[in-house]
């Protein structure tokens, strides 16, 4: 794909990330929320749609710790998992 | 035979021109040879007269020597403009390549209008399943351990996704460690886009310190209408750490230090 093309200085062009960057969490005070997001995607293959549950968890965990910057979870692209004010329900649906 | 000998320098002799001395210079030798070469020279003289006499005579040739001229200015002019014209085009040529790079997105550049709010408002295109390799690599003389902590994700464009890498510091003394990614297929690269990383910026660790370190990126959904990307199903990000110096600090990508 990359190789039909060859205009000389072909390369790739890192773009900094659009928030920035994770403070190290030196004191693993989400280790246990980055655990259950692992094996949860172990146990599913790596297919990241089942795990955005523990993947917003983990980001809550580092949201509240000072570990990231406070967002609303819409930015993050967690729109669908987030719970409307009245029903508790949809809490788990996904799209 | 003498005689031809006496009249053949006479003629000679009678046009003072340069053809002159060669013919009476030339060799001592067979006089056979001498007579033939001034007949040459001598017809050839004879040829020259009669042109310059014409050349000579003449409107008509001044006329056609103004028109050769006013021709060759003509012909000078445009060649100059089209010099001028090439060296105008090749300094044009760069705002206007970045443009077009920019429009059909060609050797991985940023294409534009990509912002955070397309994050919040992005659906995620749920047919289109794209397998993301995870790669991690140290510089030499960098000590720390650096791995991802699984091999690869499965993900769809529009979709939010959370890695991780673990590092961890074996020795005895505080290392600081910068870092920069890479995205193969590199054309996929301007797809790819990290929320939240750790690169970029000097981390430091501890020594026998074993941290994780997350990226939360996504997939442009566009990716999905891009005819290009039609074949591309694995994309693999790679990271590289650096030992950073004391105040080091790497150019951040479109980021201005102040």
């Amino acid at each position: 794909m990359s190789t039909a093309m060859n205009f000389g200085s072909k390369s790739f062009k890192p773009r900094a990330p659009d928030k920035g960057s994770f403070p190290l969490d030196h004191f693993g005070e989400c280790k246990a929320f980055k655990d259950t997001f692992m094996k949860c995607l172990r146990d599913n293959h790596f297919d990241n749609s089942k795990c955005r549950l523990q993947s917003k968890d983990y980001l809550e965990c580092r949201m509240d710790h000072q570990l990231m910057a406070k967002e609303p979870l819409e930015k993050l692209g967690f729109r669908d998992l987030m719970d409307p004010p009245p029903s508790q329900a949809d809490k788990d649906s996904k799209p | 035979m003498l005689l031809p000998l006496l009249l053949r320098p006479s003629l000679c002799g009678s046009r003072a021109s340069v053809l002159l001395p060669g013919c009476v210079r030339t060799l001592p030798g067979g006089a056979a040879a001498r007579t033939l070469h001034c007949q040459t020279e001598d017809f050839l003289r004879r040829r020259l007269p009669a042109r310059l006499v014409a050349q000579s005579r003449g409107r008509k040739w001044r006329s056609q020597q103004d028109e050769w001229r006013t021709r060759n200015k003509t012909v000078l002019t445009y060649i100059a403009a089209a010099g001028v014209g090439m060296i105008g085009l090749s300094y044009a040529a760069v705002p206007l390549y970045q443009l077009y790079c920019q429009a059909s997105g060609l050797g991985g550049t940023a294409v534009a209008g990509h912002d955070t709010d397309q994050v919040a408002t992005m659906t995620p295109v749920k047919e289109r399943v794209i397998k993301v390799t995870f790669n991690a690599d140290t510089h030499a003389s960098m000590q720390w351990n650096f791995r991802p902590q699984q091999t690869e994700i499965f993900v769809v464009p529009g979709e939010t996704a959370l890695a991780f890498y673990r590092a961890k510091n074996p020795t005895d003394k505080p290392i600081i460690g910068i870092s920069t990614y890479n995205v193969v297929p590199f054309d996929a690269g301007q797809y790819f886009n990290k929320i939240q990383c750790f690169c970029f910026e000097e981390q430091r660790l501890n020594p026998h310190e074993e941290v994780d370190m997350p990226v939360f990126f996504y997939i442009d959904p566009e990716f999905d209408e891009d005819p290009r990307m039609a074949r591309v199903e694995t994309i693999t990000l790679s990271y590289t750490f650096f030992e950073a110096k004391e105040g080091q600090k790497l150019p951040l990508p479109g980021y201005s230090y102040n």
